[in-house]
């Protein structure tokens, strides 16, 4: 062909372009739909009616009935988490005993009798071993039992019914009702719940989910609010009420949470992630009996796993530093001394202590090293020799009273509690879920805005509680 | 231990400057970012596209309309405007500026820029109608030309933006939509939109709300003094002038008869009732739309409103044999016929 000719030949093309107007696409691609169904229906041959009696429909009628939805979720809910917990009882106490009680002072008389120099065998066992242990001891077994769960729901066909119940409300609050989903997997894991956002398209609304997951507790930190909720509030009733008690306040925290999820998602998709709420279009998949045997290897495979890897990863240098830092001395004090006393009066301020806010400085890596590392910094502080195994050395107590009497020793009030239990639950995410949500959103500025948000939040509230509180009278 | 009336004064004073400052819509940090954002290139070109939209449709431009147009003092929009003239992108004839042939090119290479986004926002993105403008005018000033042709490709060069303006080729061409004004039409007339005006903002969020969009058929029933009374999506409107005059509207080609009945929505079928689906309105666009083919929505598609969530909204339906769960707003973009 000529050049004449082609240069004539994209003209008029290009003048046609004009001719058929905007519309033109989309009537082509409708078009081609049309065919496709067309063709469809006359290939394929469709079952005759279905029998009278329809399961699925009438599990779909119940599931979202206005009278059963909602508290069918709950009581769902309620029995996951039940079984989380109880069950991860006993595994998490019988890798605690293996890897902390056995395997450690093994580790301990094997790195003596080779001739370690005691730095590196504090750095190496005290430090890291046992961040390694206390994180591998107290994750997998709940997300070992959460995430086959929460698939054989998925599976089931239950999960979709609840996005279809809850999406009124986060429609509201400018989010997607699949957040409900997310949201439900942060419970689980913040990490694991961030790559759970996948699942919705708008990228505005994406970000919703993945700044508010952090907002879900986490397995990670339930041990915390169970510890302080039993110590600090079930004190408060007589005993045979103590143990409802301190359960109901680790649920209104988690309701907390959910409350905030909603408003955050409210604020930000008003301000910095303004838009347009975008569609549903969700399927609600026929229910189908699960494969339990290939859900629970798929689960773990694909979740548990590779969040617990990361985990586990992230507590290397956790361990690192928080043994070295109790450690390394200046002057006649260590720097995680120096540093508690550095940040004391302002953690006074907000009804906390210089010692909580180092560990949770500390504990980034892992929300599971908390308690443990509270304890330490606080019997490293307060001088108590009686308590725990060394500067350094992560410990929990096995008796309430244990924990009871260094906690008060460190100072504590009903309001250090409360307030421990606010910013448990709103405070930055821990680095595995940081380092997931830089992957998955590939932006330093929401990974920053996803971090430093919650911790301003959590800093402001318990700011906030601790004053009132004074100004009430309290102690504190 | 401090004074807990002080620290709770001190604290909520902080909270209350810092909510002054960086409140997201309009805090005074942000405002000023913006103002030391607006450098000489893009009040240039901002200049630039004003008088090629006047020259458009035949508006004189003078040194006050360029100060009104891009909020700029008079003295700085005379300085603007001396520079732009000594580099040869516009020349001054009695008070009036025109643009030489190299500010045309110009101007129509920040159009295409401008209308290429508004095409991106609105098809790939989740932001709200009435923002595509303003986005539309903080990216098209960062954009090289190679940048430009690779954003038109990626969407398939599309002829038209959102509001139907045309967008310029590369080489500069372009075909005005050659609409009139709906405030100048005879009563009784099918007309088409062909475009709307996004600019002021406020009167487009206007015309938004009413879910007038291009490509939609309207009637004008009745012009009076003081408003305009039309027919459009299935409901009667009463205008102001204003608002009609920001609406360009062709007659309607080939009559369709479907057309103006727009008023069976999917969204108003009653839980266990079927429809026969007729078309998806032209306002659902992009992968909202690409997403309801998908799922089998099409002329002809029969559909059974099967469960309502306990919530209100979504609702799910019965299409194709699979259950899709869609918010209300999604079904009201499907007219239908009920069965």
């Amino acid at each position: 062909m000529s050049d004449n000719k082609a240069k004539r030949l994209l003209e008029t093309a290009e003048k046609l372009r004009w001719d058929v107007g905007s519309t033109f696409h989309e009537g082509v691609v409708e078009s081609i739909y049309s065919d496709a169904a067309h063709i469809a229906d006359r290939a394929v041959n469709q079952k005759e009616k279905r029998s009278y009696f329809d399961l699925d429909r009438t599990i779909d009628r119940l599931v979202t009935s206005r009278f059963f939805g909602f508290p069918l979720m709950v009581l769902m809910l309620t029995v996951v988490f039940w079984m989380t917990i109880s069950g991860a009882n006993v595994p998490s106490s019988m890798l605690a005993t293996l890897l902390l009680d056995n395997l450690y002072p093994l580790l301990k008389t094997g790195a003596s009798t080779i001739g370690l120099p005691w730095w590196l065998d504090g750095l190496l066992i005290d430090g890291i071993y046992l961040a390694m242990g206390w994180v591998i001891s107290v994750m997998l077994p709940p997300m070992a039992i959460f995430f086959p769960l929460f698939t054989l729901l998925e599976d089931l066909g239950y999960l979709p019914r609840v996005a279809f119940n809850l999406d009124n409300m986060f429609r509201r609050s400018g989010a997607h009702g699949k957040q409900a989903l997310s949201m439900a997997m942060g419970w689980g894991c913040n990490a694991a719940g961030v790559i759970a956002t996948r699942i919705i398209d708008s990228p505005r609304e994406r970000l919703i989910a993945i700044i508010t997951n952090n907002f879900a507790l986490c397995n990670g930190r339930w041990p915390t609010q169970i510890l302080v909720a039993t110590v600090f509030i079930g004190a408060l009733v007589p005993a045979h009420l103590a143990g409802i008690i301190s359960a109901l306040a680790v649920v209104i925290i988690a309701l907390l949470g959910i409350v905030l999820t909603f408003v955050v998602s409210w604020g930000l998709s008003r301000t910095v992630l303004k838009g347009e709420v975008s569609t549903f279009s969700m399927e609600l998949p026929p229910y189908r009996p699960p494969r339990i045997l290939q859900t629970i290897y798929t689960s773990i495979i694909d979740r548990t796993l590779p969040v617990l890897w990361r985990a586990v990863l992230w507590a290397v240098p956790a361990g690192a530093l928080i043994w070295t830092s109790s450690n390394v001395l200046i002057g006649d004090l260590s720097v995680a001394e120096h540093i508690v006393e550095y940040l004391n009066p302002f953690g006074i301020l907000i009804g906390l202590n210089g010692v909580i806010l180092l560990a949770y400085i500390l504990a980034i890596p892992a929300n599971e090293i908390i308690i443990p590392t509270i304890l330490m910094l606080t019997v490293l502080s307060s001088r108590m020799d009686s308590f725990g195994a060394g500067a350094g050395v992560m410990f929990e107590l096995d008796s309430l009273e244990g924990s009871l009497a260094v906690f008060q020793a460190g100072g504590w009030t009903l309001l250090t509690a409360v307030n421990l239990m606010l910013f448990s639950l709103i405070h930055n995410p821990c680095s595995t879920t940081i380092h997931t949500i830089y992957k998955e959103t590939g932006s330093v500025k929401w990974t920053l805005i996803s971090s430093l948000l919650p911790v301003a939040m959590g800093l402001t509230i318990t700011f906030f509680v601790a004053q009132i509180w004074r100004l009430l009278g309290g102690v504190g | 231990m401090s004074n807990p009336i002080l620290a709770l004064t001190y604290a909520s004073l902080l909270l209350a400057t810092s909510f002054i400052l960086f409140r997201p819509d309009g805090g005074l940090f942000w405002q000023w970012r913006r103002q030391s954002h607006l450098t000489h290139r893009v009040l240039s070109e901002d200049a630039l596209k004003h008088i090629y939209k006047n020259e458009l449709i035949n508006n004189m431009t003078t040194l006050d309309s360029v100060t009104g147009a891009i909020g700029i003092s008079g003295n700085q929009a005379a300085i603007l405007l001396h520079e732009m003239a000594k580099h040869g992108l516009l020349k001054l004839e009695g008070t009036e500026f025109k643009l030489t042939k190299r500010g045309r090119v110009s101007a129509l290479h920040i159009l295409r820029a401008h209308r290429l986004w508004e095409h991106y926002l609105a098809e790939q993105t989740g932001f709200i109608e009435s923002e595509w403008h303003e986005r539309a005018e903080l990216h098209e000033h960062n954009m090289t030309l190679d940048e430009i042709d690779s954003l038109s490709n990626s969407l398939g060069n599309p002829t038209h933006d959102p509001h139907g303006d045309p967008i310029p080729t590369s080489s500069g061409d372009l075909v005005y939509h050659g609409g009139i004004p709906l405030s100048n039409q005879e009563i009784g007339q099918r007309l088409h939109i062909v475009h709307l005006e996004d600019e002021p903002k406020t009167l487009y969020s206007q015309l938004v709300a009413l879910g007038l969009h291009p490509g939609m058929e309207i009637q004008v029933l009745e012009i009076g003094q003081h408003f305009v009374r039309i027919w459009a999506a299935g409901d009667e409107h009463v205008i102001a002038p204003l608002l009609a005059s920001n609406i360009s509207v062709v007659p309607v080609s080939e009559p369709d008869l479907d057309d103006m009945d727009e008023s069976k929505r999917l969204s108003n079928l009653d839980i266990g009732q079927s429809c026969r689906v007729m078309r998806i309105s032209r306002q659902c666009r992009g992968l909202e739309r690409r997403r309801l083919l998908d799922l089998g929505v099409l002329p002809g598609t029969v559909i059974k409103a099967e469960m309502r969530s306990p919530s209100g909204d979504p609702t799910a339906y019965r299409i194709r044999e699979a259950l899709i769960g869609l918010r209300q707003d999604q079904a009201s973009m499907i007219s239908v016929v009920p069965l």
